[in-house]
């Protein structure tokens, strides 16, 4: 370990308050931190070498966090990045994924889970919260216009837009989307693309 | 001529007489044989038929001079006078320099058979005719525009009788002229100035103090079908010689009123629109201002607590646990606010399989809020068995939402305070919901229109809020539906598909 530089946390988050207490609670856990007040000074640093994962919020002026994690998967496919925002809004999780997030968090978060991720990052091992094999397994137990359903959504479609896709009514995709997001054991719309990435279903 | 006083004079009443047949301007004496038409002309007669003087004009028919429209008349009375004998009296127009002009006939009947003359005058009646013709057509005029104006007009007499019903009178009373002619105007009014009517012309005509006349006001009208209205009146007194009559213009308000009642619901509507997109705006942007915060505040705690792990201090345990709570208020204020926000931007329709316990549970919680500082009691009967529907969370909170503050302020005014929700499954794979009251209850005629859009019991209310409810649960294949309960409140009951 010593021989070795500390692989640091990068934080991005334009509100100070924010910023400090990630900083905190990430410290109290034991990870080093490095903060930023733009994403543009990160970007600068980054070639530093210490950064092993970091966390961006989403709405900052300037370069945002979208653009920050399009940026960083250009130059460093394998860093990874955890994107925070206070609005979970299903075409931006959708977006993020497909960017090759690591995680997309919604303000306030469980410290559990950022953790979770930023840990397993640090320690280079991708967090396996449901293995793929298992998710494979779910994916298969989807009827035929489940899975058509689930397509859409990941694609970032809305209930209407899959409906005329395949000439059924919004009502029944409803339907079929509620079903399959019990048989995904999704939480969360993000959740489910998360598990859809996992499972190779997201295309670009 | 000159007259002098002499011994002559009693010779000149005959020469007065002579000079007086012989006619003068605007008379003329003539002789007409009825059998032929032909006439003896006396020289003012032919100048009032327009006739050359100098002229021969005894072989002249005079129905010849006579205006071809009123030639039939003058013959058809020679025709009658000479197989009668018959005095003749006509009146007709002759050219004059291309002018109609209205002349007289009168003459008397002499002889019999082929020597049956008619002897007399013509009479000039032009100006007289002209008068009474622009009167008519200023009377025609007047009419005209008394049936074009929309406002109804009704004369009665001193005594109340209907002398003149107007025909925008028959459309806005439904009572045709005849039917109103005659009668007393009292039946066009409404108790209490029905019974009074007669004691109000009375008291005019004894104090002269007008109450109404040149004033005008809105007073109720009753139609024939026994229905009322709102209307304008103003009336107006002439006086024919000794009579009084009483002219009413009268105004139907109906349709105003009505369009400034649906112009002050369209108002309230816009400012409820305007205030709700405006919550939404300000609500989205308080939830991101406080999401920041909240979150620095949750990893503030979280971190606090990750460093007292190893504390030695006997009361870590304690703060630990006090850190832990705290933190976890801090998430949950972000998840109300992330709720409130939802709630009032809604997206797009977002059905899951959702618990109908926290359905309820959280919409409660929004709802309800004041509900203690008012003593109103929520009670909860959900079954567990069936705790599983589709649903739009985010819809159904907003019925369940808008139902219990309808039901709280039903129970405002009441002794008993107490809400009941509960729920159980119903036939065809559905859940039923049911909010009971303890309330003011639904009178039936509050019921029947109770999901019609803007239709309110409530002061400050917009009416919207259940009509768009049971669009909602519509939607999601349920019904809405109402009923009086025997506590004497109101019972709401919605069904959502179960989840399978």
């Amino acid at each position: 370990m010593a021989s070795q530089p500390e692989l640091a946390v990068f934080v991005v988050d334009d509100d100070d308050a924010m910023r400090d207490s990630l900083d905190f609670l990430l410290s109290s856990a034991g990870c080093a931190v490095r903060t930023f007040e733009t994403a543009e000074r990160l970007l600068e640093a980054l070639s530093d070498g210490n950064c092993g994962c970091v966390v961006s919020d989403v709405r900052m002026p300037g370069i945002d966090g979208l653009e920050l994690l399009r940026r960083i998967k250009a130059t460093r496919p394998n860093l990874p990045v955890v994107i925070i925002t206070g609005h979970g809004d299903v075409p931006l999780a959708v977006e993020a994924m497909k960017l090759g997030a690591a995680d997309f968090v919604e303000k306030p978060f469980d410290d559990e889970r950022l953790l979770g991720v930023v840990q397993a990052a640090l320690a280079g091992a991708p967090r396996e919260a449901d293995p793929a094999n298992e998710i494979g397994v779910r994916v298969a137990s989807l009827s035929p216009r489940e899975r058509q359903v689930l397509d859409g959504l990941v694609a970032g479609l809305s209930n209407k837009a899959i409906a005329r896709t395949h000439d059924i009514s919004p009502r029944t995709v409803e339907v079929y989307r509620a079903n399959l997001m019990a048989k995904m054991q999704a939480g969360s719309l993000s959740d489910l693309v998360r598990m859809a990435m996992r499972a190779g279903l997201l295309r670009d | 001529m000159e007259r002098g006083a002499g011994p002559e004079t009693p010779s000149a009443p005959a020469a007065d007489f002579a000079s007086a047949i012989a006619g003068g301007p605007g008379f003329g004496p003539i002789v007409v044989d009825p059998a032929t038409g032909a006439a003896v002309w006396s020289q003012p007669a032919r100048t009032l038929f327009g006739l050359d003087p100098l002229s021969p004009a005894d072989a002249v028919r005079l129905s010849e001079l006579v205006d071809p429209e009123d030639r039939p008349a003058v013959e058809r009375e020679l025709a009658r006078c000479a197989a009668a004998g018959d005095d003749l009296d006509v009146a007709f127009r002759v050219r004059r320099n291309g002018q109609p002009h209205w002349l007289r006939l009168l003459a008397a009947s002499a002889g019999a058979g082929a020597s049956r003359r008619l002897s007399g005058g013509v009479l000039d009646i032009d100006s007289q005719m002209r008068a009474e013709e622009a009167l008519r057509s200023r009377e025609e005029h007047l009419r005209s525009i008394l049936e074009t104006v929309p406002d109804a007009m009704i004369v009665i007499d001193a005594t109340g009788t209907i002398q003149l019903f107007s025909r925008a009178a028959e459309r806005m009373f439904g009572l045709s002229q005849d039917q109103a002619i005659g009668q007393n105007v009292r039946v066009l009014m409404p108790e209490p100035d029905s019974g009074r009517h007669d004691s109000y012309l009375a008291r005019y005509r004894a104090e002269g103090e007008p109450r109404i006349i040149g004033i005008g006001r809105i007073v109720a009208g009753r139609r024939a079908d026994g229905s009322t209205f709102p209307m304008h009146l103003s009336v107006g007194e002439a006086k024919w010689g000794e009579r009084s009559y009483f002219t009413g213009f009268v105004r139907d308000l109906t349709e105003q009123q009505r369009t400034q009642t649906s112009l002050e619901q369209m108002q309230a509507e816009l400012t409820h629109v305007s205030r709700l997109s405006a919550m939404g705006e300000m609500a989205s942007a308080l939830a991101h201002e406080l999401n920041q915060p909240l979150a620095a505040i949750s990893n503030y705690m979280k971190g606090s607590r990750r460093l007292l792990v190893d504390s030695p201090d006997p009361n870590a345990g304690k703060i630990e646990t006090a850190l832990d709570r705290a933190a976890d208020q801090a998430i949950r204020a972000g998840q109300i606010i992330r709720r409130l926000r939802d709630f009032v931007l809604r997206g797009e329709s977002e059905r899951r399989i959702e618990s109908v316990a926290k359905l309820v549970e959280e919409a409660a919680a929004l709802g309800l809020v004041g509900s203690r500082e008012q003593g109103l009691q929520l009670r909860l009967a959900l079954d567990p068995t069936c705790d599983r529907v589709v649903a739009d969370r985010v819809q159904i909170q907003q019925v369940l939402v808008n139902l219990m503050r309808n039901a709280m302020e039903a129970m405002a005014e009441s002794p008993r305070r107490e809400l009941v929700v509960s729920s159980g499954p119903v036939a065809d794979g559905l859940v039923e919901i049911v909010v009971a009251d303890t309330g003011q209850g639904l009178p039936e005629a509050v019921r029947a229109n109770l999901f019609q859009p803007f239709f309110t019991t409530k002061e400050a209310g917009m009416g919207v809020g259940l009509s768009i409810s049971r669009t909602i649960i519509e939607s999601h294949g349920g019904k809405l539906s109402a009923e009086a309960n025997p506590a004497g409140g109101a019972t709401f009951r919605l069904t959502l598909p179960a989840a399978g």
